[in-house]
């Protein structure tokens, strides 16, 4: 298990997201454009520069099916780009905010994208026909503080977001004309667009990383004080779990399958999560091979211990630098990482490849060995 | 936030009389020279939830005794149990927040232990909680 490449593209990224058919990359570079590239050989090489947005591009996401790109930025705009010939042609979307756009996510059916804001709002968008124009219609008054993330339920029709006032938050998006009552499971579409379904307010401090489960059953989220939240059935019976971490907090986590989770954040190394057969989630690794995972000493279930036990047989002895040695350094990552994409190929059932970028400007690809 | 005080104010009695009966039990256990206990008792039960500032001072006043009482940092963690670490690491920070100087010297010196055994995150998680205040 390791980094398989390493490509340093930037000074710094904010984002960034795949081509449907993996060959290509989109990124911010910390500014106002997006970059994309591909791959020739052996050389990544720039093919488009995206120039729409006057400030920092803080979320981006490419459709799989219908090849469409989505971007968001602090400008408070969102451009979706449809490759027309050989150019990136934008339109515009009002988003309605008076706050940056913080993050964007297109919905499984990819008819409409959610958008999460500092405005404490949260924007839901939907093509209309008739006028050639992406609407915006907004989830208002919910939150109390900016919207960090957002992440779509399988069923298109339900939202998980995560808020710096600390709660993680499920709500309905269901738009007549958009989306038929059959499209989701018949309690879900039933509600009305912009009903809250669910708060969980678990964590104290700020909420990051909100993602579901493949099936949809499990919720998960990293709070600002090391801490991930784990919560099964979140529509009839939630119930959660909480797991400490020994180390700086995540800010996003994606979910590999059902039992396995990967968090990335402030620790610039991915850390893997695992369910047991009870369900029980708890802290195995970090997936860096370079840095000295600590073991053992960490709070949480007797499994964790089991797992550092495992996994932790061929470190040195720990001293009393035990903090110095979980810095980043030699690792594939040298500072925060901010973002985690899943590299599916058309077909797969589980992802066995993902890929990270963070403050270091690089972004790096991941592949997950059989054993775990 | 209205209910919140008036719940408050219902049970700050309970609260007070339990932290007394603490203190109690912490005095007896360090006349026993069982100063780990005496430090898990004065964690127990921390008004953590409470906004009543008086409180928070009644058990830190306990807890810092338990504190003061430690000789052997090392042999103290041994035998406390990861679930106290977060609690601990609060009244740390209380503690530091004193200025008084055998009052740091004692939290500085518990507190590089207890980074060791708890890692980054048992700070970040001390630090981050602004609801659940010591």
């Amino acid at each position: 298990m390791a980094a398989v490449a390493i490509h340093q593209f930037a000074q710094c990224i904010t984002c960034h997201t795949w081509s449907p058919d993996q060959s290509m990359v989109a990124f911010c570079p910390n500014n106002h454009e997006v970059h994309i590239y591909k791959l020739f050989g052996e050389k990544w090489e720039r093919v488009h520069v995206l120039q729409k947005h006057d400030q920092i591009v803080s979320g981006i996401d490419w459709s799989v099916r219908s090849n469409k790109i989505v971007t968001v930025s602090h400008d408070r705009n969102s451009y979706v780009w449809n490759q027309e010939a050989s150019e990136w042609v934008p339109t515009l979307v009002i988003l309605r905010l008076n706050r940056a756009a913080l993050c964007v996510q297109w919905s499984p059916k990819e008819n409409k994208f959610a958008v999460g804001s500092g405005a404490k709002t949260v924007c839901i968008c939907y093509y209309e026909k008739e006028n050639n124009w992406w609407v915006s219609k907004l989830i208002r008054k919910k939150h109390n503080s900016s919207v960090t993330s957002v992440a779509w339920h399988p069923n298109n029709i339900l939202l998980a977001t995560t808020s710096t006032d600390g709660k993680c938050r499920v709500f309905s998006t269901f738009i007549k004309g958009v989306d038929s009552r059959e499209s989701g499971a018949s309690s879900s579409s039933n509600l009305k667009f912009g009903e809250q379904i669910a708060q969980l307010d678990l964590s104290f401090t700020w909420a990051f990383g909100v993602r579901w489960s493949p099936s949809g059953n499990t919720l998960a989220y990293a709070g600002h004080n090391s801490m991930i939240y784990f919560i099964e059935d979140v529509g009839s019976s939630p119930s959660a779990q909480n797991v400490a971490l020994r180390d700086l907090p995540l800010r996003d986590i994606l979910f590999v399958s059902e039992k396995l989770v990967i968090g990335v954040g402030f620790d610039c190394n991915p850390m893997v999560f695992t369910a047991d057969e009870t369900g029980l989630w708890s802290f195995v690794k970090f997936l860096d091979e370079k840095k000295i995972a600590p073991s053992s000493s960490k709070y949480g279930s007797q499994f964790s211990e089991a797992f550092g036990k495992l996994y932790g047989q061929s470190k040195p002895a720990i001293n009393s630098d035990t903090v110095e040695s979980s810095r980043p350094r030699g690792g594939a990552h040298e500072n925060c990482i901010s973002c985690i994409v899943p590299l599916r190929k058309p077909g797969d059932t589980i992802v066995r490849r993902f890929s990270t970028s963070g403050l270091d400007g690089k972004v790096v690809i991941w592949e997950l060995d059989s054993n775990i | 936030m209205a209910t919140e005080g008036f719940v408050d104010d219902e049970n700050l009695e309970a609260i007070v009389t339990r932290i007394e009966q603490k203190s109690r039990k912490i005095e007896s256990l360090l006349k026993q020279s069982k100063p780990v206990e005496a430090l898990k008792t004065a964690l127990e039960g921390s008004p953590l939830k409470t906004r009543d500032e008086r409180c928070k001072s009644a058990n830190w006043i306990v807890v810092h005794r338990a504190i003061m009482a430690i000789k052997d940092v090392d042999a103290m963690f041994s035998s406390l149990d990861p679930e106290y670490y977060d609690t601990l690491m609060k009244y740390l920070y209380r503690g530091l927040a004193t200025g008084d100087r055998p009052t740091c010297d004692q939290c500085l010196k518990i507190h590089e232990k207890l980074t060791e055994k708890a890692g980054l995150g048992c700070i970040l998680r001390s630090l981050a909680d602004t609801v659940n205040t010591v």
